[in-house]
């Protein structure tokens, strides 16, 4: 599925990155769509699944659906 | 919003910015100062005694106008969203060492494009310098620059800061003896547009920046991180508009002397505009998006907007700011010491922080 991961820090979601090529999960970086979110912040765009223990700076995690969003992680007090 | 509507939106409210950016000039605004961020924060100031400057005294209705539409915007579309908690001391320092930087250019990064808009030259300096500090911002980023995360807060720190717009706005009308006004002719705090158009071009424009994420970083941000130039889109469609409304007005005065409220050091202009950009990269915004942010709720960026203001009353107690006349020898030594602490902050937040991931 086809996933985007919103991050706290553009650094945040480089580790991200990283992570996800461990699993072999393409995933790239971009701005967080506004429909989203309203932080202009970085988040990564991913084909993958939702990580068990996501980084501490991962914010959320939705999958892409025909529909909309749909959540699937969000990092408490966030 | 799918990417092509978001292109759409952003440069239609450009557009909408920079043709109000020019009306407020019509309608009694200083010259090329339509909107100015910096110079706003910097009159507030001085008419609640936090510098003595008289030339530049007064509470500019933009400023709450911007916060309130952004937090009218945000609360309707359910996106007021309290939280705060990410390095707030840090992003006051960085906060009033930005203001300090604008103040040797004379103009935030907004007011920057309104005069090029106006014809300008000597902004060409400051953009060029602007670019640069962004650019110094963006390599910490990609090597690990974190202010840390931000927490829920309880909604009244994240109501704080529309509140006090709406007594700063409650000051204006009443207009108390110990609220300060510079005098009509006395100097830039003594042009202004009327209260009420003030206050709906602040709403409007608080409204649009909130919907759109306007930024005048982020737009050469997001190309040197991502190759998106969404955000620059919106940057370069309030040049066009202003520029467009200048020249049919007859407010086009292309060259660089005589140009209002300026100097001719082009040197000074770039280090100027190099701080603020890197502090802004490091805030994650600049000053508009600051007080939007705010307006959402954002309690970090309110205490950023702090510091822009603690900055702007340093600067004229302590003969920091420029003047038409030129920078002067303590705003230069200022931005010198800025530029070591941004950098500074930003080598501790990228390669300490990496040492204790690791």
């Amino acid at each position: 599925m086809i996933c985007i991961a919103t991050c706290f820090s553009h650094f945040g979601a480089i580790r991200f990155i990283r992570l996800c090529k461990e699993q072999g999960w393409p995933a790239r970086a971009m701005p967080v769509p506004r429909d989203l979110s309203s932080s202009c912040g970085t988040c990564v765009r991913y084909e993958g699944e939702c990580p068990e223990k996501p980084l501490e700076e991962v914010e959320q995690i939705v999958e892409l659906t025909p529909s909309g969003y749909r959540p699937l992680y969000r990092a408490q007090g966030s | 919003m799918n990417g092509k509507k978001e292109k759409i939106s952003i440069i239609l409210a450009g557009l909408c910015i920079g043709v109000i950016s020019i009306a407020l000039v019509l309608l009694g605004n200083p010259a090329n100062m339509g909107f100015c961020i910096a110079c706003f924060l910097r009159d507030i100031s001085g008419a609640l005694g936090l510098h003595q400057a008289a030339a530049v005294q007064y509470i500019r209705p933009e400023i709450p106008g911007l916060v309130l539409g952004s937090f009218l915007v945000s609360f309707v579309t359910r996106e007021f969203s309290p939280r705060g908690g990410s390095s707030p001391m840090l992003r006051f320092v960085l906060g009033f060492f930005v203001m300090i930087g604008c103040l040797m250019f004379l103009g935030c990064p907004f007011r920057m494009i309104l005069r090029l808009a106006g014809g300008d030259g000597n902004a060409l300096f400051g953009l060029a310098g602007f670019a640069a500090g962004i650019l110094c911002g963006v390599f910490f980023l990609n090597r690990g620059y974190s202010l840390k995360r931000t927490y829920r807060q309880p909604v009244l720190d994240g109501s704080a800061m529309p509140i006090l717009q709406l007594a700063l706005l409650a000051l204006l009308i009443a207009a108390p003896v110990f609220i300060r006004f510079t005098e009509t002719g006395g100097g830039p705090g003594g042009s202004h547009a009327p209260l009420i158009a003030s206050l709906i071009a602040g709403l409007l424009v608080g409204a649009l920046a909130q919907r759109t994420r306007l930024c005048m970083v982020g737009g050469i941000r997001d190309v040197a991180l991502f190759r998106e130039w969404k955000l620059l889109m919106g940057f370069s469609a309030i040049l066009v508009s202003a520029l467009a409304v200048s020249l049919l007005t007859g407010k086009f005065s292309p060259g660089f002397q005589g140009q209002p409220v300026t100097h001719t050091d082009g040197l000074w202009n770039a280090l100027g505009m190099l701080l603020a950009g890197f502090g802004c990269v490091l805030l994650g915004g600049c000053p508009l998006r600051q007080l939007v942010l705010s307006g959402e709720g954002n309690a970090d960026s309110a205490v950023a907007v702090l510091g822009l203001a603690a900055g702007a009353a340093f600067a004229h107690n302590f003969g920091l700011a420029s003047s038409a006349d030129g920078p002067t020898a303590n705003g230069k030594i200022a931005v010198v010491i800025g530029i070591v602490a941004v950098a500074g902050i930003a080598i501790v937040n990228t390669f300490t922080k990496r040492e204790e991931k690791a």
